[in-house]
């Protein structure tokens, strides 16, 4: 399997060149071009249980779709994000990293995606109830609407609500007041999030919500 | 007609340099700046020829009813053209062979091209797009946007494109709405749904994003109109 990022960072879009054999799994929805010849098979997001509690609870789609090569050439596919924005890769060696809503474009096979509880902290935060949690050996490609910055942390790191994007399990999270009462209801930064811990986290440049905060009083 | 794309992928914009007399026709409100001694006109369709069925009959394909036609006054006089969305400007050399291009893509072309309506049936109205699609016929060139990047995809044989992400295709490839797994629950259950198979021999321009995707993710967030 071959995979290129284009289009970087304003609309990221990945080509994957699948050999015969091989395949790949990616978001409901994600495919924006195939060779006709590639078998497309939707399948439950890490199992019915887990599928239905991500669809109702954590805001993801029920299913993913698998492509397989069956032929006997290379075959391509092109996979991108609902969002305009940035695309990354992250090869897991057996190590985990937990996704928050909407980040997961696509994997290799080897990849497992499982659903955990993220708790009340990470809710509050506005980064949901779950996360999705990816263990394996493979590549994970994550996305986020802007641009994507990786972040070692050691110690405690703050980052504004609805713009984490991916952090490694060894990290926790921790709703917390941007500064003092006054300066958290005036700055506009309100709450934030405290992650702690030892490990790397993603954070996007721009949010959704963000935007939606913009558009939203200038409707009509 | 010299044209240069700028700020793509992400807000492109197209400076088109015309020779004295030369005349751009253009999507109405797509200019966004000009030389001063550019001449402006607006009909229903061509300069010079009326033609307010044909206007109807674009309006129908998700353009505007009116063209704008561009006169440079001198040489090197330039008009920047623009679509409203984040995304890409792409230029079009056309052959002896029309291109249809989906509804809402067009951005400008050359005067001597034809601009008129590509009716592609009930399968297009299947496939979850506008059912009416531009056909522009050169020889000349033409420009269209996309929502964000593109990339073009070399039909040899069948290709399946998602609706949502066409942006032009030559008029001799033949396309089928169909599914894009092999079973249909497969299909709808993926979200992916119905897709267009393209047969035969020719390049589909391809766009990056999907307006109507990223509309999906923003439009909950968005509060109700009253």
């Amino acid at each position: 399997m071959r995979s290129k990022i284009e289009g970087a960072p304003s609309f990221a879009y990945i080509h994957v060149d699948l050999d015969p054999g091989e395949s790949i799994v990616a978001e409901s929805d994600a495919m924006a071009s195939m060779d006709s010849d590639l078998d497309m098979k939707a399948t439950f997001n890490g199992g019915l249980v887990s599928a239905l509690l991500k669809r109702f609870l954590g805001g993801e789609s029920l299913f993913v779709n698998t492509f397989s090569n069956n032929t006997r050439k290379t075959r391509r596919v092109t996979l991108v994000q609902k969002t305009p924005g940035d695309i990354k890769e992250i090869a897991l060696k057996g190590n985990a990293i937990c996704l928050q809503p909407g980040a997961y474009v696509a994997s290799t096979p080897g990849v497992r995606l499982a659903v955990r509880w993220a708790g009340f902290a990470s809710w509050i935060a506005k980064e949901g109830l779950f996360k999705l949690f990816c263990t394996g050996q493979g590549i994970l490609w994550i996305g986020a609407y802007g641009g994507i910055l990786f972040r070692d942390v050691a110690g405690a790191y703050i980052v504004d609500t609805a713009h984490l994007v991916a952090y490694e399990p060894s990290i926790t999270l921790k709703p917390k007041l941007a500064g003092g009462l006054f300066s958290s209801f005036f700055s506009g930064e309100g709450i934030v999030t405290r992650v702690e811990g030892k490990g790397k986290i993603a954070i996007q440049t721009r949010s959704l919500e963000g935007l939606r905060d913009f558009l939203n009083p200038r409707l009509y | 007609m010299q044209v240069e794309i700028q700020h793509g992928p992400a807000n492109a914009a197209a400076r088109v340099i015309l020779n004295a007399g030369e005349t751009l026709t253009a999507e109405a409100g797509a200019m966004i700046a000009m030389s001063g001694s550019m001449k402006v006109e607006t009909t229903t369709l061509k300069k010079g020829s009326g033609g307010v069925l044909k206007a109807l009959k674009r309006m129908i394909a998700g353009e505007s009813f009116f063209l704008n036609h561009f006169t440079a006054g001198k040489a090197g006089d330039d008009v920047w053209l623009a679509p409203t969305l984040p995304g890409d400007v792409t230029t079009l050399d056309l052959g002896a062979e029309a291109m249809i291009v989906q509804g809402g893509s067009f951005l400008a072309c050359e005067h001597q091209v034809n601009v008129d309506l590509g009716w592609q049936g009930f399968k297009s109205l299947f496939a979850g797009e506008s059912v009416f699609w531009l056909k522009i016929k050169g020889p000349g060139k033409a420009l269209v946007t996309s929502f964000g990047s593109v990339y073009w995809v070399d039909v040899d044989g069948e290709y399946i494109v998602d609706s949502g992400h066409i942006v032009a295709f030559p008029e001799s490839l033949k396309f089928v709405v169909t599914k894009a797994g092999k079973s249909w629950i497969s299909s709808i259950l993926g979200g992916e749904g119905l897709v267009c198979k393209f047969q035969g021999k020719g390049r589909v321009l391809c766009q990056s994003h999907n307006a109507q995707g990223f509309g999906g993710a923003l439009g909950p967030l968005l509060r109700p109109r009253n």
